[in-house]
């Protein structure tokens, strides 16, 4: 008798030790040694899983976009009750999952359809490329910034066009000089790129790929370099000006608590959206942690000079201030703010106003300024 | 100019080197599909080598590595005659999968003082030049050859085709294993999973389309290193799309290599020799 309380005990435990956790899955693309795109989610995975002491998380790693929809059945199997995508190739097995689950709760990164149990996130970059923009356009001595690309879509040529705006903001004349790679992940292509950059005379780089491939190849030949994704200082300490860093684990924090608290359910994420930016803490900029401006560099941006509103600033002194204002809760600057042409003289933000998100998530023109071939460029 | 030049001899050598090892294996008869993975495998222990006790024990461990190897090779293509290209293509599978996984720890991690890319250039063009001398001077070349054309007759004069197999595929490994020191001590001096990026099986198939011929290995390496660059180095100043450039290195190596005259396989290429039957 004793024996059998003692077992109802146990599962009335385990029950409630079950019930009051939640299972958080995530299914990632590449690697999580990847130093890129996959290691910042799971970063962001355990953090917030050494922040919320109820959430227990689960992830499988390197999955090819076929395979998304039976790691999914699986998921769901083992009882995950949210599920992570973080990559954009997941759409449709995730569109189909949250069909076939209608009780399970999905969040997708840089996704654009949503469910009523499928939620979209994204931590967006542009104003921080716009920031080290500003730099580079004062750092660079030969008016030719290089920037290596991985492929030619929306995200990857706003971030391309805000880092133009900000450096052509310091050097009207200045141009921006981009070669595509096809590839998020090709150290030699990556390498072969910016040794081809180097060959035209561009003295600072920036770049969107998974490697700190350009920072290592600039630095060989002394010209400054922004970090992308993941702190990337100790690559060339003299060289890495700045950078760009993503906190994934602000998103994934607030998403679990609401849906902890009740405020998510499977029903009600049709209009849940996260595109997350300075003010919510979801990225920084930065060469590391804490670091906005390598401080070798601070002189050299101190020195240099800029005209805004009529008045010459400093560079520095505007980075700072406008990295201040857009970090603050209701930012007053944004980088899209007309009147913006493209390079081929069609206006494509009206002066006065801000490009919508609509107009950031599908954005295809190129800014004035930057020089290379540009698919999908709008006629 | 200038610049297309060096950049075609540095990006052709870590494919030359792999190319080299892998042409060395195959006149004696072993066909090795496995060197993507061998290279994975040098790139790492070259990189953890080089950072515990520096660069010079980083390319012997990466080249040490890369002859055992080619010795576990052996023991499945000579010493258990399984099907060469099935056992390659395990160990190129396993070369990757085992690198990326031994490596994460030392995934971000800068090399404080990398190796200069000239040397190991010098010395990729020196190992072509000797071992087509090698092959075409001396004995021994005669050895590796005679066995990769016709082990039985080899050995009925005497020569140990077993031997020469393993001998050829430690040194090919040696080679192959100096392409993965040269990826991760030089060209990019640091270690991430997948870092030999499809290299191995370009090598593999220069060697092919170089006809089994060290300088012409040589010749089909740098113009690959040469188109390579070329496709960012004109990228946007010629009306072609990125995408077309970025076939083009494959494309026209085949293209001049295909033209520039046929080539035999060694005869008994992929074939066991098993002395009894």
């Amino acid at each position: 008798m004793r024996r059998i309380l003692g077992l109802l005990v146990l599962a009335l435990g385990l029950a409630w030790a079950q019930g009051d956790k939640l299972k958080a899955c995530f299914i990632y693309v590449g690697p999580i040694g990847d130093a890129g795109w996959t290691y910042a989610h799971d970063q962001g995975r355990k953090k917030a899983e050494a922040a919320l002491p109820w959430l227990e998380t689960r992830y499988v790693e390197s999955v090819p976009e076929a395979q998304a929809l039976p790691v999914i059945d699986r998921f769901v199997r083992e009882g995950c009750q949210v599920i992570f995508a973080t990559s954009f190739g997941y759409m449709e097995a995730v569109l189909e999952g949250g069909k076939k689950y209608p009780n399970v709760i999905f969040a997708h990164a840089t996704g654009i359809k949503r469910a009523p149990n499928v939620a979209t996130y994204m931590a967006d970059f542009y104003q921080v490329y716009y920031l080290n923009g500003l730099a580079a356009g004062a750092l660079s001595k030969t008016g030719k910034v290089g920037y290596v690309a991985a492929f030619p879509i929306p995200e990857v040529k706003r971030h391309i066009n805000a880092f133009t705006l900000g450096v052509r903001a310091v050097n009207p004349k200045a141009q921006v000089l981009v070669r595509w790679i096809n590839a998020w992940y090709d150290p030699a292509k990556a390498r072969e790129a910016t040794e081809a950059l180097l060959a035209q005379g561009a003295d600072v780089f920036a770049f969107t790929e998974d490697t700190p491939t350009v920072i290592q190849t600039a630095a060989k030949k002394g010209a400054y370099s922004f970090g992308h994704y993941t702190p990337m200082l100790k690559f060339a300490p003299d060289h890495v000006v700045s950078g760009q860093i993503v906190h994934w684990e602000v998103i994934y924090i607030d998403f679990l608590k609401k849906v902890k608290e009740g405020v998510y359910t499977a029903k009600n994420l049709e209009n849940v959206d996260y595109f997350w930016l300075l003010q919510h803490k979801a990225v920084e900029m930065g060469a590391d942690y804490g670091v906005p401006i390598n401080p070798k560099h601070v002189p050299l941006l101190q020195k240099a000079e800029m005209t805004v509103g009529g008045k010459k600033v400093s560079v520095y002194d505007r980075i700072m201030a406008l990295l201040k204002d857009m970090q603050s809760p209701k930012p007053t600057f944004d980088p899209f703010t007309g009147p913006i042409q493209d390079r081929k003289g069609v206006v494509r933000i009206p002066a006065g106003k801000k490009a919508t998100l609509q107009e950031l998530l599908t954005m295809e023109w190129a800014a004035p300024g930057v020089v290379g071939d540009w698919p999908g460029e709008p006629k | 100019m200038e610049e297309a030049l060096l950049r075609a001899v540095l990006f052709g050598t870590p494919i030359l080197l792999a190319s080299l090892g892998a042409l060395l294996s195959e006149r004696g008869g072993v066909v090795n599909l496995g060197v993507e993975g061998m290279m994975a495998l040098s790139a790492l222990a070259a990189f953890a080598a080089a950072l515990e006790a520096g660069p010079v024990w980083g390319v012997l461990c990466g080249v040490g590595v890369g002859s055992l190897l080619g010795l576990f090779l052996g023991v499945f293509a000579v010493f258990l005659r399984a099907n060469q290209f099935v056992a390659g293509l395990a160990l190129a599978a396993l070369g990757l999968g085992a690198s990326g996984l031994l490596g994460k720890r030392y995934e971000g991690t800068p090399l404080p003082d990398p190796l200069p890319e000239g040397v190991l250039a010098g010395l990729a063009l020196i190992l072509a030049l000797g071992l087509h001398l090698l092959l075409s001077r001396t004995r021994y070349g005669l050895y590796l050859r005679s066995v990769g054309e016709n082990p039985k007759a080899a050995d009925l004069f005497g020569v140990s085709v077993d031997g020469v197999r393993y001998l050829a595929l430690a040194l090919g490994g040696g080679m192959i294993g100096l392409a993965g020191a040269y990826l991760s001590l030089a060209y990019r001096p640091s270690w991430t999973d997948g870092m030999t990026s499809g290299l191995g099986w370009v090598a593999i198939a220069l060697v092919i389309l170089a006809g089994w011929q060290p300088l012409r290995a040589v010749l089909g390496a740098y113009f690959f290193g040469l188109l390579f660059f070329l496709q960012f180095r004109l990228q946007g100043s010629v009306p072609i799309p990125s995408e077309a450039f970025a076939a083009m290195p494959y494309l026209l190596v085949i293209l001049v290599l295909a033209l520039s005259g046929r080539a035999r396989a060694p005869r008994a290429l992929g074939q066991p020799f098993d002395r009894g039957r």
